[in-house]
This record gives C-alpha cells, sequence and structure tokens, in this order.
C-alpha cells in the first residue's frame, strides 16, 4: 500500500475536521461525566446508559412526531430532559443515600445500575436496531478540502463549541455554577455557609446526566441506535475524563480532542492499525501526566 | 459387634433384593414410560446486548417450525426447548452448554451468533461429550470447515459462502483497484479472506491498495470512508456484520461515498439492517443473503412469511429461516434414525434433504454443511415501500458458492 497516495495537506485538514467533530459528540458526554465526578466524588458508570437512553428517547420522540425535521429538533430539546427526569429519580432514590460511601462501592452501584438500565431499555424498546434521520438540511454532504464532509457532522462542529460556551457562562455566571465549583474542590466549606449541599448534589447530578442525554440525542442520526450503545461509549468516557484531569470539564474537552483527533489520523496514517491510535495516546499521557493534562480536582 | 457382623452379612442380600426389585419394576412397567421423554433441544444462543435481535428472530423461527412439527410429534414424543441466555460470551457459552448436557439432559445443540463461542461449544463440549451441535446464525467457515468434526452441523450460510459469492459476483465486473474494509474481529476477517481468495483466483489482475479495521460496533465511520475515498480505489468489500452494518449504511449515505465508488457489503440486502434506516438507506449497493422474506416469491416462501407474520406481527429475517430449517432438519432426522439416540441421528442427518421456504435444501455429507443458495442483489427503494430492498435479485446456487468437499478435506488436514 502506498501510504503516500492518501497523506496530503487537505487529507490532513479534512480528517482533522472529522476528528473535531467526533470530538463533539465525546466532549458533550464527558463534560456531564467530569462535571458528577468533580462535584459528587461519583464515578457514574451508569452514564453511558443515560446516553443510550438519551438516544433510545430521540428515536421515540421524533417518530412520535412523525420522523421529519421538527421531529428531530424537538427530541433533541426533549431527549435530554427525559434523561434528567430519570436521574433525578435515582439520585433522589438512590444515589443521595450513597455519596458517603467510598469510591468502590461507589463504582460497584453505579455499575449494577448501568445493567438495570440496560434491561430497562431492553424491556422498552425491544432488541431492535433502530435508527432516526437528520433533517432534511443536515442530509449528505458537502465538499470540503477536496473529501466529502457530512452536513451533520458541520452542525456537530457549530453545536460542540455551543455546549462549551454554555458550560463556561454557567459554571462562572450563575450562582448555582459557582456553588456547584466550590462544591467541586470543598464540600464541607459550602455546607458550613448554610447552602443546602443535597439539592446541590441533586441539581449537579441531573445536569451531568442531562449532558449524556444531549449526547445521546446528538449522536443518533449518526448510528444504530441499539441496546449496547452504553457499553462502546462509558470505556472512552472513562479514559477521556481520566487523561483529562478528573473531574475538569475543560480537562474532558482537552481530552475529546486528543481522543477525536488521534483515532481521526490514525485512521490516515495507518488504517488497519487504527484502533490503537487513541489508546496509544492514552498511556502516552498517562505517562506523561500521571493526573492528566490539565488539573484533577480529586 | 454382634449386630454390625449380622448386618454386614445382611448387606449382601439386601443388595442382591434391591436389584431384584428394580429389574422386576421395569420389566412390569410399560415400555411406553420410557417413550414418554419427550425429545429436548438445548438452545445456546445471545438474548441480551444488539445481537439480541438476531437470537430473537432465530428462537422465533424454530418455535413457528415446532409448533407445526409437534402437532404430529417425532417418533411418538414431542420436541421441547429449553434456551439459556450466552451474553455474546464465549465462557458463558461453554458453562451453558455444559449444563445444558449435564443437568438437561438435552439430545442436541442448537445456537448461536457467536462464532467464537459456537467453535468453543463445538470443541469443548459436542466433539468432547458426543452431543450433536448445529449452529444456526454464527457465521465462521472454519466451524464446519478445519474445525469441523462428526458432532457439529451448520444450518446457516457462512463467511466462506459469502465471501465467495462477493467474490464470484465481482470477478464479473471491470473493478480492479479494491480496498478491503471491515470489523476487527474473527467474522470480518473471515469474511475479507473468503472473498479476496476467491476474487483474486477467478480474476488474477486485481490489486488491493488498502485496509482498514475498526472495532465492531465502532460508532463513528466517516474518518475510515474519508481516507478510502482519498486512495480512490475502483471498488470497495465492506466486511461489517450486526450494529456495524446500520452504522456503515449510515455512514456511506451521510458521505454519498455509493455514488462515488461501487460497494459490496454481505448482508447489505439484509432486512434487519435496511427497514430501521427506512428511506435513509443508500440505494445502489451491492449485497449477498441466503434468505429474503420476498424472496424467492413462491409459494412455500409465501406461506412461511404470511405464518410468521400471523405468529410475531412481522416478517422473518434470516436467523429465523435458519431456525426454522433447523427444527425440521432435527424432526427429520429423528424421524429417520428411528431412535433418540445421537449416533443414530447424526448419521440421519447426513447428506438429508428437507423442503424448505428456499426450495430443497440438503445437509452435506462431507463437512455438515448446509448447502444454501446465495441471492445476489442490489439495494434500491421501490415506489409504495417505505425501506429499501433488495433487486435485480441473481441466484448463485449452493454449489456455486460453497467450497468443495476435497477443499474441505484439505483444510482439515491442516
Amino acid at each position: 500500500m502506498d501510504l503516500g497516495q492518501t497523506i496530503t495537506i487537505p487529507a490532513l485538514c479534512s480528517h482533522l475536521l472529522v476528528g473535531l467533530s467526533r470530538a463533539m459528540i465525546l466532549f458533550v458526554v464527558t463534560s456531564g461525566m467530569s462535571f458528577v465526578l468533580g462535584v459528587l466524588r461519583v464515578p457514574n458508570v451508569a452514564h453511558g446508559s443515560l446516553y443510550m437512553i438519551g438516544a433510545f428517547s430521540a428515536f421515540s420522540i421524533s417518530t412520535l412526531l412523525g420522523g421529519g425535521s421538527t421531529g428531530f429538533l424537538v427530541a433533541l430539546v426533549l431527549a435530554p430532559l427525559v434523561v434528567a427526569l430519570v436521574s433525578l429519580i435515582a439520585e433522589r432514590s438512590l444515589f443521595c443515600h450513597l455519596y458517603e460511601r467510598e469510591h468502590l462501592m461507589l463504582l460497584l452501584f453505579t455499575f449494577a445500575l448501568m445493567l438495570i438500565l440496560g434491561d430497562l431499555v431492553k424491556m422498552v424498546w425491544g432488541p431492535d436496531y433502530r435508527s432516526i434521520m437528520a433533517p432534511e438540511l443536515l442530509r449528505g454532504s458537502a465538499t470540503v478540502f477536496g473529501a466529502p464532509f457530512p452536513r451533520y457532522n458541520l452542525f456537530l462542529l457549530i453545536i460542540g463549541p455551543l455546549v462549551a460556551i454554555g458550560l463556561w457562562l454557567f459554571s462562572n455566571k450563575t450562582k448555582i455554577g459557582k456553588i456547584a465549583r466550590a462544591a467541586a474542590v470543598d464540600r464541607e466549606m459550602v455546607g458550613a455557609i448554610g447552602i443546602n449541599v443535597s439539592r446541590v448534589f441533586a441539581f449537579a447530578f441531573v445536569f451531568g446526566c442531562f449532558l449524556a442525554g444531549l449526547g445521546g440525542a446528538l449522536v443518533s442520526p449518526m448510528v444504530s441506535i441499539t441496546i449496547g450503545m452504553d457499553h462502546d461509549i462509558v470505556m472512552d468516557a472513562f479514559l477521556i475524563v481520566t487523561i483529562g484531569g478528573l473531574g475538569n470539564m475543560w480537562g474532558a474537552l482537552v481530552g475529546s480532542l486528543i481522543f477525536g483527533i488521534t483515532q481521526s489520523f490514525g485512521v490516515l496514517l495507518l488504517p488497519q492499525f487504527a484502533i490503537v491510535f487513541p489508546y496509544l495516546a492514552v498511556v502516552v499521557i498517562l505517562i506523561w501526566r500521571p493526573t492528566g493534562m490539565l488539573k484533577s480536582v480529586w | 459387634m454382634v449386630k454390625k457382623k449380622e448386618m454386614r452379612r445382611s448387606f449382601p442380600i439386601i443388595s442382591v433384593a434391591l436389584i431384584g426389585c428394580l429389574l422386576a419394576i421395569s420389566f412390569v412397567l410399560p415400555p411406553g414410560s420410557a417413550q414418554a421423554r419427550n425429545i429436548k433441544v438445548g438452545i445456546i444462543d445471545c438474548y441480551s446486548g444488539p445481537a439480541a435481535v438476531y437470537g430473537k428472530d432465530a428462537l422465533n423461527g424454530f418455535k413457528l417450525a415446532l409448533s407445526e412439527i409437534n402437532k404430529e410429534g417425532v417418533l411418538g414424543r414431542k420436541i421441547e426447548w429449553t434456551k439459556r441466555d450466552t451474553k455474546f460470551k464465549v465462557d458463558i457459552a461453554l458453562n451453558m452448554a455444559k449444563e445444558l448436557v449435564m443437568r438437561e439432559d438435552v439430545d442436541v445443540i442448537v445456537g448461536t451468533i457467536n462464532s467464537g463461542a459456537a467453535m468453543a461449544v463445538s470443541a469443548a463440549i459436542a466433539k468432547k461429550e458426543k452431543v450433536p451441535f448445529i449452529t444456526w446464525i454464527s457465521k465462521s467457515e472454519r466451524i464446519t470447515g478445519e474445525k469441523g468434526h462428526r458432532y457439529v452441523f451448520s444450518c446457516g450460510e457462512n463467511t466462506a459462502m459469502g465471501g465467495k459469492a462477493g467474490g464470484v459476483a465481482l470477478s464479473k465486473r471491470p473493478y480492479v483497484k479494491y480496498w478491503i474494509a471491515g470489523d476487527d474481529y474473527e467474522y470480518g476477517h473471515a469474511l475479507a479472506n473468503a472473498a479476496w481468495r476467491n476474487l483474486k483466483a477467478l480474476k488474477p489482475d486485481v490489486k488491493l491498495i488498502g485496509e482498514s479495521w475498526w472495532k465492531p460496533g465502532e460508532p463513528d465511520l466517516i474518518p475510515y470512508i474519508t481516507a478510502i475515498l482519498a486512495a480512490k480505489p475502483d471498488a470497495v468489500i465492506f466486511c461489517t456484520g450486526g450494529r456495524s452494518m446500520t452504522n456503515i449504511m449510515k455512514a456511506v449515505k451521510a458521505t454519498g461515498m455509493e455514488k462515488k465508488v461501487p460497494i459490496w457489503i454481505h448482508t447489505a440486502t439484509d432486512h434487519a439492517v435496511l427497514k430501521p434506516l427506512g428511506a435513509e438507506a443508500p440505494e445502489g449497493v451491492l449485497g449477498t443473503m441466503d434468505y429474503h422474506f420476498y424472496y424467492p416469491d413462491t409459494k412455500a416462501n409465501k406461506e412461511f412469511v404470511k405464518k410468521f407474520v400471523a405468529a410475531y406481527g412481522g416478517p422473518p429475517g434470516f436467523p429465523a429461516f435458519h431456525g426454522y430449517i433447523t427444527a425440521y432438519f432435527i424432526a427429520e432426522a429423528f424421524k429417520k434414525a428411528g431412535s433418540v439416540d445421537k449416533e443414530k441421528f447424526i448419521d440421519a442427518l447426513e447428506g438429508m434433504k428437507i423442503e424448505s421456504p428456499v426450495g430443497e435444501i440438503e445437509m452435506r455429507q462431507c463437512d455438515h454443511q448446509v448447502v444454501l443458495p446465495m441471492f445476489l442483489g442490489v439495494t434500491k427503494r421501490e415506489v409504495g415501500k417505505n425501506f429499501v430492498i433488495s433487486t435485480d435479485i441473481v441466484t448463485l446456487t449452493g454449489d456455486e458458492v460453497m467450497p468443495t468437499c476435497d477443499e474441505i478435506k484439505k483444510a482439515r488436514k491442516k
């Protein structure tokens, strides 16, 4: 195989864009996971299940509304809210009693929750593959750097930064955001000054899960919506938040960019072994900076 | 001490008396009580996770056939079944198969979608415990090829057949430069090897300019497609299965790849793949399947589909067809054997021919692989349908797409 045939400047630019668009989905999902990790200190293995519920909810809402452009846009708003509701129930009934437990217990508990949610999804939606279409405007591809680039991926390149700006505004300009950040650093102090920590925790958990649902809804027109998609994302998500810096939302952005871009360039450079590249990047980063690229809040 | 001595003396007498009683009971009881035991089939398959859709479909086909078979019965008995969920894991499949043989005392094991699990069960349970094992969805050619033996059978097409069908189809087209891509696991590589081996044999001037492999179920296939298009191959062979099928079809459509380069994907014309995509499925993709609910357009197939729809509310997929013929092969083989004896069952099943929804099919004697035709077609949306179907179907007979018995013998000697 002649490698030089495919590695050109336009090809590199095109793959950079493809990698960035993948990173945007990863960022939306992992920022939520990182937020929960930072504020609640909960390594939520069930985060992937909530992402899956987001995708299935998007399918149901979109189908219910006729499967057109409006259906998809409404699903993009409502599906994360469905996930937020599920997570609120889980938090108030289960999680709120467990925050003081050690991490291993929490890890096992969320693992159990992942299995339960996986079975619930199978009971509600069945084992069949599901699929929804992107709005008419976002279907097909545009030629970017001489290569076809799906319009939907261009849409993701817009949505990703918007979510990042929204997160920045939320954590820096709103009272609840500032309290959540403070709780991430010193939860005892937040409680000592009279703030209802339980409510802050509930909000933080639901907000993190909302982002998982949004990620699921955003990915739904690109992939096969099926049971098992939780397993696909959760391992990558944990690796991303680890290399980014545990509990740091901006670390999740850095980790997602590293993951998405190394995968995309890996395909271009050595397509037979492309799977290895993102994981190789994880190994190199963890040797170089064991606590992640940005400051860990743990 | 005296009591102990007396007990020792009386022990042989009591033992002989007990054995005598048991023998007497066995003679007194009518032979019908031994016949009352039904034929037991143990099913190991995946009923959780993404592959559950195939496991469920195969089970439905099997159940439908049994509902017909059990009306008359087999050798005065009924065929009953019990299933175990392997969760797509080899170790669980092994444990479940062992439990079915040891505890449930099943007469035949059937399953599973996972080729790795099928080969493990074939070697460690079927061959070792001498229990017939019939695979119905797993597609590795090694199951009945190089790893085949007396106790394993396959009621589904395999990668050798799918790959050869692709190789034969592509050899008749003018493409020279190929790119192969697919799921990085047993099925993907086995299919790629078979397709390329046959294509190269039929058309030696073809050239492989690149390969790319991704993890099964990889959600983002756009970078792979971008790289393939940049290499400008004449045609692309995708070797994907399961949920990767939907992902690749979506990625192909999103990039407009189907309009830029000819593509062959084995099972691209599978209804389980095309139905959820609806109108979003790419048209013009070349695919091969061993069963369609709308093809062949024969009375037998129409009847099968009608019964299946009435029972389960939707048309059968290829796993349902495999499940259906598996049940009939089991029933007919026991009838021919004349008793519920595993060795006689195997002798009867070898070379057996039965009528099926796609016509007469045979369980080939030399390798225990069912001889099935392959339907080569192109994806196309027809007016009035809200999903894409396979059109311009060309039937490749079993003989055309299967390795010869000599090739199987050679593979087993390696």
